[in-house]
């Protein structure tokens, strides 16, 4: 796949130093006394059509960062431009609770767990109608013709309507999340881990659902996930964070096989490939995840990192293009020749 | 049948398996039903090896775990079948088979089986902090664990606790065996739980889904010491997970289940290059691979995983399965047969024999 450079008309979200820190407050008169700095200061553009990928450990911002972007989260600071298809390019950071409503249209969310994520005391018809309601869009037959017709989209049947969440499997649960966030026809559905609830068959079930819809109803995905080899199965260009920034933003293929940054080769060689034939030892990364309330100095993954020179513990990377479209936060990028996932070498 | 003595020494050049599962039913008596968790599990341990036993959730893998452990609780029960344990002492070269215990046959409460639980079969769990107990120091559960087995002092037990917290690589051990679990990190909680079962080393160490709930660059790590560990100590371990990468990456064999019946069972190799029950087959291209660079759909398995509480006719797998045959898949069970050409790979097939298990349920 060629890469366009990015061009305003073709890009559906901007995000400029995106910042969402939580207070931690202390004492009798609850003052804050620090923050938590789950994101801090996120810079990408995701362009029409794209699948892009955020990974990371547990804790290191994906789902703030999703969270912030339809703003279920108030950014501290930084600007989200999201390009709505009636108002055009808009300030999702800046807008009202009110002002969001129209906006939010097209920007939906699927979330994780499937059992937690649907009112247990709603029919599957109120869940799924609800976003249309809320809308004004429909009511009456007209609306239960189009959650049947959303049923039937996601595979589920519509006779399941008047059915409770619980008669349902986790996929099937999974897809009615889905058919709710595609009930009001979005541009952009933000994906918070959306298989790492279900078993393996399902979970193929699932992805291959969600890349048809792509193609059908010309979404954007962003994908949030842990499960790497999910990853660079659904998406073209993924983000790696740590501890709320992104260190690598490149195209899915050249971020498995190329790394540019230590600590997604280090995210790369703990992939377990389902080969007994490849087995590789990972690269170890000594000490743990830095403490997002209390970062350390310069490249927060210095510590960690063994390739660090005493630049790195003073100054902070920020994030530049190294290749085309490859991004990288790292002061030693253009030295290091780092390893990719099965030593590089793409399989058969 | 409590235990049987001590067998006429049999000694062997290298013993074949440590534990050996036969036929296994367990059942759970519920309110909505009996949900018949396993149904007829036969499965060798091999000695020294590790076996990993994958399948999705609810095929029974740890209900199988939990009957070899006896810590099936009401309204569980273990209704048929036998688990036996063989007792392997290593003189030499020689290996010795000193004891058979028939676990099934123990009281779940008794001081037999917890004599077992431990020192004999130790188990890991997924998550590490619901395992730990919050309230004492993990230097005080490992303690615990030696001065139950063990006769030592409790100086003695202590210095212990650190050197296997050493040997599992958490850092600063000395410091570490006095600090609760919430002290600790996921992948240190895990190294002191694995800690902890090797703490009186058993022969046999079972892992449910050990490194689920950690991250990946964890969940490397942790399967890196588990390797190690096996490599240094020749410990048996059976490996229960659902994520077929972690098998690859660990296993020497692998055992597939599905719906309480183990399906198919072969060295690490055959399972991916050699698949034989459309079970395994469907369950390798489902999922997705790193390294095609082509991007190639994947092939979900149809439908889903009946509910335990149902009984499914003949093969549990038929009405998924794409080479379903009419008339003989639905009636009858298919018997678990060794292929003609590999006397370690089994499957449990009409494709490969004709061979049917029992009558028709």
């Amino acid at each position: 796949m060629t890469v366009a450079q990015p061009q305003e008309d073709n890009l559906l979200l901007e995000v400029k130093d995106l910042r969402t820190h939580y207070p931690i407050r202390k004492g009798l008169f609850r003052r804050v006394v620090g923050h938590v700095k789950a994101v801090d200061g996120l810079n990408f553009d995701l362009r029409k059509g794209d699948t892009l990928g955020l990974v990371g450990e547990s804790g290191c911002g994906k789902t703030t960062t999703g969270r912030t972007l339809v703003r279920l989260l108030e950014p501290t600071s930084g600007t989200i431009r999201f390009k709505d298809p009636d108002l055009g390019w808009v300030d999702v950071d800046a807008m009202s609770r009110k002002e969001m409503l129209p906006i939010r249209r097209n920007m939906q969310m699927i979330f994780q767990d499937p059992f937690s994520s649907l009112n247990p005391r709603l029919t599957v018809k109120s869940i799924v109608a609800e976003p249309l309601v809320v809308n004004k869009i429909a009511s009456g037959q007209e609306l239960n013709d189009r959650v049947a017709e959303l049923l039937k989209v996601v595979g589920l049947r519509p006779e399941y309507m008047s059915r409770y969440p619980h008669a349902f499997s986790g996929g099937q649960r999974q897809r009615l999340g889905i058919a709710r966030a595609l009930a009001l026809n979005p541009r952009l559905i933000i994906c918070d881990e959306p298989v790492s609830a279900l078993d393996v068959s399902i979970q193929a079930q699932v992805l291959n659902l969600l890349e048809d819809l792509q193609s059908d109803f010309d979404l954007t995905y962003i994908f949030i996930a842990h499960d790497l080899s999910v990853v660079e199965h659904i998406t073209n260009r993924m983000a790696v964070m740590y501890v709320g920034k992104l260190v690598e933003l490149a195209e899915t293929e050249a971020l498995y096989y190329t790394p540019m940054h230590p600590y997604a080769e280090a995210l790369m060689a703990a992939v377990p490939i389902p080969d007994p034939r490849v087995r590789e030892r990972p690269i170890r990364l000594p000490g743990d995840v830095a403490n997002p309330a209390n970062p350390p100095s310069g490249c927060y993954f210095h510590p960690r990192c063994r390739y660090a020179k005493d630049i790195c513990s003073q100054e902070e990377p920020i994030l530049r293009e190294l290749a085309p479209d490859h991004w990288v936060a790292c002061h030693l990028a253009e030295d290091l020749s780092l390893r990719g996932v099965m030593g590089g070498q793409a399989g058969d | 049948m409590e235990s049987h003595a001590p067998n006429q020494a049999q000694t062997t050049e290298v013993p074949k398996t440590i534990l050996s599962i036969k036929d296994l039913h367990t059942y759970f008596y519920t309110v909505v039903g009996v949900a018949r968790a396993l149904n007829g599990v036969s499965l060798d341990v091999p000695y020294g090896k590790v076996l990993g036993v994958v399948g999705e959730s609810g095929c029974g893998k740890s209900v199988t775990a939990l009957s070899a452990m006896r810590l099936v609780l009401p309204p569980g029960k273990i209704i048929q079948g036998s688990i036996t344990l063989n007792k392997i002492r290593k003189q030499g070269d020689f290996y010795q088979v000193v004891d058979e215990i028939d676990i099934t046959g123990l009281d779940p409460h008794g001081s037999k089986i917890r004599s077992i639980r431990g020192s004999d079969i130790a188990m890991i769990f997924q998550e590490p902090m619901t395992s730990l107990n919050p309230s004492y120091t993990v230097g005080n559960q490992i303690i615990e664990a030696i001065l139950l087995h063990q006769e030592v002092s409790e100086d003695e037990a202590r210095d212990r606790a650190i050197n296997i917290l050493r040997r599992v690589e958490l850092p600063n051990a000395d410091a570490a065996v006095d600090r609760y679990p919430h002290e600790l990190s996921g992948g240190m909680r895990q190294r002191a739980m694995i800690a902890m079962a090797l703490s009186c080393t058993p022969s046999l160490l079972i892992a449910d889904e050990p490194t689920t709930a950690l991250d990946v660059t964890t969940e490397a790590e942790i399967l890196e010491l588990m390797r190690e560990l096996q490599a240094q100590m020749g410990m048996t371990t059976m490996f229960i997970t659902h994520n077929l990468g972690v098998v690859a990456q660990t296993c020497d064999y692998v055992a597939v289940m599905y719906l309480g019946r183990v399906v198919e069972r072969a060295p690490i190799d055959d399972i991916f290059y050699n698949p034989h029950h459309p079970y395994t087959r469907a369950l390798l291209r489902s999922i997705p691979r790193i390294g095609k660079r082509t991007k190639q759909r994947l092939e979900p398995i149809r439908g889903v995983v009946p509910d335990p509480y149902s009984r499914v006719s003949g093969c549990p797998f038929h009405d998924r399965c794409s080479d379903y045959m009419p008339g003989t898949c639905d009636v009858n069970v298919p018997a678990m047969t060794t292929l003609p050409d590999n006397p370690e790979h089994q499957v449990r097939c009409f494709l490969h024999s004709e061979a049917t298990e029992g009558e028709p349920r």
